[in-house]
């Protein structure tokens, strides 16, 4: 009995070492993002881009690290759009599923929530969902984000008016008032002051609001050369709108957000026409890529897949996950988490997304916002001059 | 003069809100039903409007009789087939009935017609005339006509016809109407159907002005909600003054204190409404209190 009792410990002690060459040769990511509710659109695209990125991964073999080849799975858990849903789920991914490599959400808001309990159980977190400078001030070491921070988003644009003719001087700012487009405007005021612009109305509207009259009306009595609006695609189509409206004729409109969706031009046809828009991304970037070859195969590989262009938020999903990828392949490793926080600090590689780094924060530097137009009904990328498509047109004809 | 300005655009958006609200203050006062999916019918119709203007090119006012009538069979099936069963429950139960049919109503669209924000530009968007300094696009003005005349015609209906006065006396005096031969049943049939007809005229005059998705529903229906109290239940000129006074009270705060206060500062009127004068500002007594 007691000879068979010493053979059933031993027998388990090396079923225990021996589990992990049984088990099987898959990495699993986890993600808690926005499949349904006000932010159900964006959701599902960064889905899309994530499920794109594991096909083509898995299609090659997965994930190479020494020798072997891993298959990689994302398990998805629906956050309703809701930030303190999506924290729970995350925690329950790291601590039920046992999950510790979490591809972000969608949402300043849920990032900011979920990146707290991935610090807290010592998971990692990459995201290509959220840019609001806030998330990058807690001191936390494990959140990694490939999008050019709120506060930069119209530096781009500012800088790119800034020496046309006839020459801008003025700036109207408005904004709606949640973490995010606050942030855009904070920077759009600074980066406007930098640029040796005046700022003649600073002012934010609750986030959602049907109706903005008063604000435009009271911007027109201003006459800003330049109109900047920080917001979301909803207050977007109605400041465009009501501008026309009320006969609002600033040289030139800028979004944060808005205009490089599809549902911009569809929504507003022909008075969407000169809007720029500020592009985390657009498929016409000529970057290289590691996993995809370049932007331009990504975007390809994405139409057949899906049979729809691509837009910046997918292309965001992609890059963090082939990021995440890039940095478990440096780090040999895809459980040592410390190894692969190094890989992630110390990565610099161009990618679909741009050229990526980071600092120690977490936060991307030196990929820059590129400057979209609606020209005859489509977008085209006017700016960095090196990579557009065509030039920008300025100033903004009057509506008739 | 900019002050005259957010005057008028406060009318012309108090319009629009009497619209919304009318349809809800009429069930309300009449059936003691508080439609919480309210916001959601009135989303039927804008996507109908939407739709009907993508795919076949027409122009959305014309598919507002459309509008109409599809919301009011639905509303009448609705109603007939379904809230009746509970008419006579406790209120508690309506409000989850309600509560219900618009989580299915927001989901089954956010499943169907997906999540995107939707809007419709017209060739005449954006057209206004000017007088001065005061510019009136005409979009907003048409929207304000129709929402006069939807309420005028409601007020006709309720007062000139039988049908009409058999709604009113059926609120007034649930027994009384019944000695009469009034069938309960078919009028609250009837009030639920046209009230869901006019938010469907409502939500269709939507993609006009904003851009509207599912997720919108709830701030319709709290719009819908305001006007109410404001107005008095079940008063057709209570909804169209409660319309206007808060269309107006949200352009005048948000010039004098600012765009983000605008909803603290009009919940804040409607809780001062309710202290002040709860029936409303021109209901006399709320009709169902008649009852026993």
């Amino acid at each position: 009995m007691k000879r068979l009792g010493f053979m059933i410990v031993i027998l388990s002690l090396i079923c225990l070492l021996a589990a992990p060459l049984f088990a099987a040769d898959v990495i699993k990511f986890g993600a808690a993002i926005s499949l349904t509710g006000k932010l159900a659109k964006e959701g599902n695209l960064v889905k899309m881009g994530y499920e794109l990125w594991k096909e083509t991964v898995n299609k090659k073999g997965g994930i190479k690290i020494g020798n072997k080849y891993y298959k990689v799975d994302i398990k998805y858990y629906d956050d309703e759009s809701d930030p303190n849903r999506a924290a729970k789920l995350v925690e329950k991914l790291i601590t039920e599923d046992g999950i510790k490599l979490i591809l972000g959400p969608y949402g300043s808001e849920s990032v900011f929530s979920t990146s707290a309990i991935a610090e807290k159980y010592g998971a990692l977190m990459v995201q290509g969902g959220a840019g609001a400078d806030k998330l990058y001030t807690r001191g936390f070491k494990n959140l990694f984000g490939v999008y050019t921070v709120a506060t930069e988003y119209m530096d781009d644009t500012l800088k790119m008016l800034q020496n046309k003719t006839p020459k801008p001087n003025t700036v109207a700012i408005v904004y709606s008032n949640d973490i995010f487009s606050t942030q855009v405007a904070q920077g759009a005021k600074a980066s406007a002051q930098k640029y040796g612009y005046k700022v003649v109305y600073y002012k934010d509207y609750p986030k959602g609001t049907q109706d903005l009259s008063t604000v435009i009306v009271e911007i027109k009595a201003k006459n800003p050369d330049i109109l900047i609006g920080c917001g979301h695609f909803q207050d977007t189509v109605v400041i465009v709108k009501q501008s026309k409206d009320y006969k609002l004729n600033p040289k030139a409109i800028a979004f944060s957000v808005g205009p490089t969706l599809p549902d911009f031009v569809t929504a507003l046809k022909g008075d969407a026409e000169y809007v720029f828009g500020s592009a985390q991304w657009t498929p016409v970037l000529k970057y290289k890529d590691p996993v995809f070859g370049s932007n331009a195969n990504f975007v390809k590989a994405f139409k057949s897949k899906f049979r729809v262009e691509p837009n910046y938020h997918a292309a965001g999903g992609t890059t963090a996950a082939i990021i995440f990828q890039r940095a478990i392949e440096k780090a040999g490793s895809f459980t040592d988490i410390n190894k692969i926080r190094q890989a992630l600090l110390s990565f610099n590689e161009e990618t679909l997304f741009g050229k990526i780094r980071f600092d120690s924060t977490g936060k991307v530097v030196g990929k820059g916002m590129p400057v979209i137009q609606i020209l005859k009904g489509t977008q085209r990328t006017v700016y960095p001059d090196n990579v557009a498509e065509t030039k920008p047109v300025y100033p903004k004809p009057a509506w008739r | 003069m900019i002050i005259v300005q957010i005057l008028i655009n406060g009318l012309l958006l108090g319009g629009f809100y009497a619209v919304i609200g009318v349809g809800f203050s009429l069930i309300w006062g009449v059936t003691n039903i508080i439609n919480l999916a309210h916001g959601a019918m009135a989303l039927l119709g804008a996507y109908i409007t939407f739709f009907l203007f993508q795919e076949y090119g027409i122009d959305p006012f014309l598919s507002l009789p459309f509008s109409f009538l599809c919301l009011f069979i639905f509303g009448y099936i609705l109603q007939r087939f379904l809230l009746n069963l509970v008419v006579r429950a406790q209120i508690f139960m309506l409000l989850i009935l309600t509560f219900g049919i618009e989580i299915f109503l927001v989901n089954f669209m956010t499943t169907f017609f997906s999540a995107d924000f939707r809007s419709i530009t017209p060739e005449y968007a954006g057209t206004s005339f000017v007088i001065g300094d005061i510019v009136i696009p005409y979009i907003r003005l048409a929207v304000f006509a129709i929402c006069i005349f939807v309420t005028f015609l409601l007020s006709l209906f309720l007062n000139k016809t039988w049908h009409g006065k058999a709604i009113k006396a059926t609120s007034l005096d649930l027994d009384a109407a019944m000695m009469v031969g009034i069938s309960p049943a078919k009028i609250y049939a009837l009030t639920f159907a046209i009230a869901s007809g006019i938010a469907g005229v409502a939500g269709s005059l939507l993609p006009l002005t904003q851009a509207f998705s599912p997720s919108i529903a709830g701030s319709l229906t709290l719009r819908a909600f305001t006007v109410s109290i404001l107005g008095g239940l079940g008063r057709v000129e209570g909804a169209l003054i409660g319309g206007i006074l808060l269309g107006i009270a949200e352009t005048l705060s948000s010039y004098f204190i600012g765009e983000s206060y605008k909803n603290a500062i009009t919940l804040g009127i409607m809780v001062l409404v309710l202290v002040i004068k709860p029936t409303g500002l021109l209901g006399k007594k709320y009709f169902a209190e008649v009852k026993h």
